[in-house]
């Protein structure tokens, strides 16, 4: 189970911030493969649902990765998208997790972003790395998470069902 | 695989509704998105053909927060059910939770529920899971029509692990609240197991 302790996430969050203003960037996501929302940058400024974001975004690299699978290529790296104003470059991390970069691209372009993330691709990794080999040694999280408290019910509006 | 960040103190859970095409996956979900309070609710993606038969998947995003002021969100997804999308419904299956299997409880459905599991099975196995070990819930929808197999049959072929069960007429939110809450149950379980 993957799991982020708050020092880790303050890195990550960190980082992501960084490399989002070096490359002038509106937003950085990361995520994992199966869709989840790891981190993100600190981009006020950008708003939009990010847990849906994430999860298309796994979608959408999962079915290049076929694709590219059915092309005889070995395994896709990296992919990038555009609308009229905005790009979307995104970069698989070492085969599990994918990087999202969100730019104007009046204020940045894909060249820029490329070099930023080459630059911060091994620190990024490198915490990766060490959150995986904490977990292997951990052999107990904690107690904190209560799963018994959880009230489902409360989800639903009342006087349905 | 679950994620946990002790930082925002969010749960992330995978929950995936497989079946044949047409058995009722969509509409389960698309049901408790309509029923779920707007705050506890993010938005769902449909990526749909033009027919409205599901292409890749359906998503919905829900949250829930407990007294300990742990926040678990559960992802919701439903596969296509087609033959061809086979490919499809192997990518979504990745790091997944909890499986909700839906079943169409129709005679002539029958060969394709049994499909389906076997498809199941072997997409699993190919991600290292073994289906005997996850969280995993069976519905046989469409209980309204009158060409149905008996629970007894349905649940013999179909439900091998003795898995929690439910009849349901997912149109009508019949036994769609029930299914949610046992594999909600069932992975917030070994969540507690594993930590
Ligand atoms: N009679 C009946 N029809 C149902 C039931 N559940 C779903 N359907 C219908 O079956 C069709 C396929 O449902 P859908 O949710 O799109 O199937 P999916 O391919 O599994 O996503 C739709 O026309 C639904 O309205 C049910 O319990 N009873
Ligand atoms: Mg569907």
């Amino acid at each position: 189970m993957l799991s982020l302790k708050p020092e880790e996430d303050r890195e990550l969050r960190e980082l992501l911030t960084k490399l989002a203003k070096d490359s002038k960037a509106k937003i950085i996501f990361f995520v994992d493969k199966a869709g989840q929302l790891i981190s993100r940058s600190e981009s006020p400024a950008f708003s939009s649902d990010d847990v849906t974001f994430a999860s298309l975004t796994a979608g959408n690299v999962a079915a290049s990765e076929a694709l590219s699978k059915l092309l005889g290529e070995s395994n896709l790296s990296h992919m990038f998208t555009e609308t009229e104003n905005e790009g979307i470059y995104m970069i698989v991390i070492n085969g599990k997790y994918i990087l999202v970069v969100i730019f104007d691209k009046r204020v940045s372009n894909l060249g820029i972003v490329r070099l930023k993330v080459k630059k911060y691709y091994a620190k990024i990794l490198g915490i990766m790395e060490r959150v995986e080999r904490r977990i292997k040694e951990e052999t107990m999280v904690s107690e904190a998470i209560d799963v018994d408290d959880i009230d489902l019910d409360s989800l639903f509006e009342s006087g349905d069902s | 695989m679950p994620f946990v960040n002790f930082a925002t103190k969010e749960i992330n859970c995978k929950i995936v509704y497989y079946g044949p095409g047409l058995s009722g996956k969509t509409t389960n979900i698309k049901w408790i998105y309509d029923h779920i309070k707007p705050e506890n609710k993010g938005e769902m993606i449909t990526l749909a053909t033009e027919t409205e038969r599901t292409l890749f998947f359906d998503f919905v995003p829900i949250e829930v927060s407990n007294v300990k002021g742990f926040k678990v969100r559960f992802h919701l997804y439903t596969t296509p059910g087609q033959i061809i999308y086979q490919a499809s419904r192997k990518l979504i299956l990745k790091g997944v939770d909890g499986i909700v299997f839906v079943a169409d409880s129709q005679e002539e459905r029958h060969d394709a529920n049994l499909d389906t599991l076997d498809d199941m099975i072997e997409n699993l196995r190919d991600y290292d899971i073994d289906v005997s070990n996850i969280p995993l819930v069976f519905q046989y929808n469409k209980r309204d029509l009158p060409n149905v197999l008996s629970v007894d049959v349905l649940r013999r072929d179909l439900n091998r692990w003795s898995r929690p069960d439910f009849e349901a007429i997912a149109t009508k939110g019949i036994g769609v609240l029930e299914t949610f809450k046992e594999i909600t149950r069932q992975v917030l379980k070994t969540l507690k197991r594993n930590t």
